[in-house]
């Protein structure tokens, strides 16, 4: 039995390491969370046409995503009902029926089983087809962005977002056409658990200094005073860390939105150009943060950058590995020439070989595999940075930390964590929708500190 | 950008000095010399691309990557250039300790085009990446070059890298292959 109130401590902001090594962790956490959460699967414009499918993997179950003959969009297990063989081998494509190379089933784009080589003469007409469809997936979509769901219970895919879809709204609305995803995805492993890129994305604004040392002085411009930590910068007015109910935050550095790009002409130009119109659209505060970098984790899995505009899934492969996806977020009215300078832009900084990627697979390889020690594995790991200064903002959902350099959306996230690993059901979740929030105290932070600012001037 | 037309077979003459062209240039590499390899073994007008290419039923009838799909790399000279100096700010962590980095360079067909100048050369790599205590990986891919002849020796115009793998078992592929 695992103690999840060790595991997770939210008064000291604190996890177990066990968290990133223990299989037993994993386990739960492939039942608990990957088995009822509402995980990414693919952008809608990648499925445009009646039977046009892509192959994913939700946790390590294979699926498959299809644009099925009615034009709805399908998921189900990758997996014959009749001995389990895989019966689709490629990425992507278009498809009438999926054929199993064993001994040819044949399922249809919903996944139902169609027909079977020797029906009549070997199962002498008395196989019952209609119960040996696929297994399915619930699928939903926010904005075009494609989720799936084990669990009929869970909440629907726009309440799982929840404030997070308030947010998301900045870009996948903005101006008005949204945005989609550009493909083929890259790939990699990377031997860490999967929560530590996730984390990382969550609301590691704090690392970007040390890790991206290099990259950022190669780079220089405006974060070019992060590197090294050098420059004396006044953090508390140059962004938020916010995190939500079920777990997804962010964090975001102001007028940064495209500041890791190196040659960005286009993107500069469709920002200015675009950012009244997200702010008639969205309000002030969201154009602003239309402006911002940010660094963002939804739960559990999947991770972006919205500004520099890479998008990661984080598929676990046991506790201590992952097998990383990485595509690029376009907007989608932008010029071509646009959408090819952010999808070059992206990959060079946060693609498999990006300058600032491979600053950071050491550090989620090795914060993973120093707990293979027993007494290395003993204690825990701190996020206390900028405890106590957070809480409810006049014009951000959730709960909103001072800085882009704290800790907050790491709490929220493993606050999330330790309620999914713990509760029985979405029931229990749900009855706590009104106290989520409870152990991050300070509830007049942003009243005083927006007070006190208001005083000053 | 990538499609100059491969005309007859190089003389062995020429097939040894470009053979040498290429063992030198993995040399330069696996001693980390990269300043020297961007300053003499690269054209200005470099690009230099590892398209994704995913995995496809023979019956898909949709294009090969070009250069304005989705690519690992995507580089002009200056950006290869800037990947050269990162490594040289003394800041990349992961690198210090270094790793080894072991080149074969096999394979090797070298063919005339309609410059004199400029050859196609093919060849095959394994790529060995060594690292820490037990720390390792390996590439395996073919390369798909341009290859021009100047004063002192020859530069590299266009590469193409086709890795075998679909997945990387790397925790990045920050090697110039």
């Amino acid at each position: 039995m695992i103690d999840m109130d060790k595991l997770v401590d939210t008064k000291s902001s604190t996890q177990s390491k066990q968290v990133f090594w223990d299989q037993d962790v994993y386990d739960q956490e492939i039942k608990n969370i990957f088995g009822r959460s509402w995980l990414f699967l693919t952008h809608e414009s990648m499925l445009e046409k009646e039977g046009d499918f892509i192959t994913t993997k939700m946790a390590e179950d294979p699926v498959i995503v299809t644009r099925h003959t009615d034009g709805s969009l399908k998921a189900f297990i990758n997996s014959c009902t009749h001995r389990g063989n895989s019966i689709c081998t490629a990425d992507s494509g278009n498809a009438k029926s999926f054929v199993c190379n064993y001994h040819g089933w044949v399922f249809g784009t919903d996944g139902d089983l169609v027909d079977v080589p020797l029906r009549e003469k070997c199962y002498h007409d008395e196989l019952d087809r209609s119960a040996l469809g696929l297994k399915t997936v619930r699928v939903e979509s926010y904005r075009g962005f494609v989720f799936g769901c084990f669990d009929e219970t869970a909440p629907s895919l726009k309440d799982f977002l929840g404030d997070w879809g308030w947010y998301l709204d900045t870009w996948m609305v903005g101006a008005g056409e949204g945005a989609e995803l550009i493909g083929p995805p890259m790939k990699s492993i990377l031997k860490c658990n999967w929560k530590v890129p996730t984390e990382n994305f969550v609301g590691d604004g704090y690392h970007v200094g040390w890790t991206h040392a290099s990259a950022l002085n190669v780079l220089g411009g405006e974060l070019g005073g992060l590197a090294g930590n050098q420059a004396d910068m006044p953090f508390d007015e140059l962004g938020i860390q916010v995190t939500t109910r079920h777990g997804h935050g962010f964090g975001v550095i102001d007028n940064a939105a495209i500041a890791i790009h190196a040659k960005r002409d286009e993107y500069a130009k469709y920002m200015q150009e675009t950012t009244p119109k997200v702010a008639e659209n969205l309000g002030e505060p969201r154009a602003k943060l239309f402006n911002g970098h940010w660094n963002c984790s939804t739960f559990p899995n999947c991770s972006f950058l919205y500004g520099t505009n890479i998008f990661k899934v984080w598929h676990p492969r046991g506790p201590h590995e992952i097998e990383v996806w990485s595509w690029v977020i376009v907007h989608k009215d932008m010029s071509d020439e646009g959408k090819k300078e952010v999808v070059k832009q992206a990959v060079r900084s946060f693609g498999t070989a990006g300058t600032l990627e491979s600053d950071d697979g050491d550090n989620m390889v090795q914060s993973t595999h120093s707990n293979r020690g027993t007494h290395s594995r003993e204690g825990v790991m701190d996020s206390s940075m900028g405890q106590g200064f957070e809480g409810e903002h006049p014009d951000y959902p959730g709960i909103v930390g001072s800085s882009f350099i704290g800790e907050t959306s790491y709490r929220g996230f493993y606050r999330f964590y330790q309620e999914m690993m713990s509760a029985d059901s979405w029931d229990a979740i749900r009855a706590n929708d009104e106290h989520w929030a409870d152990c991050f105290p300070n509830k007049d932070y942003w009243k005083d500190r927006l007070a006190a600012k208001a005083e000053e001037k | 950008m990538h499609n100059t037309e491969a005309k007859a077979r190089v003389s062995a003459q020429l097939h040894y000095e470009l053979s040498q062209h290429y063992y030198q240039e993995a040399t330069l590499l696996q001693d980390a010399e990269f300043a020297t390899w961007i300053d003499t073994f690269v054209a200005r007008d470099l690009h230099y691309w590892m398209p994704v290419t995913e995995r496809r039923y023979a019956k898909d009838k949709r294009p090969a990557p070009t250069p304005y799909d989705m690519a690992i790399y995507n580089d002009d000279y200056d950006e290869m250039k800037d990947r050269v100096a990162r490594l040289l700010t003394g800041a990349v962590w992961m690198e210090d300790p270094r790793s080894t980095v072991r080149y074969l360079i096999t394979n090797i067909e070298a063919f005339h085009t309609d410059n004199d100048d400029e050859f196609v050369v093919h060849s095959n790599f394994a790529v060995y990446r060594h690292r820490g205590q037990l720390e390792h990986s390996e590439h395996v891919g073919c390369r798909q070059d341009l290859i021009r002849k100047v004063d002192n020796g020859f530069q590299l115009a266009r590469r193409k890298v086709s890795l075998d793998a679909r997945v990387t078992e790397d925790k990045n592929l920050y090697i110039f292959f």
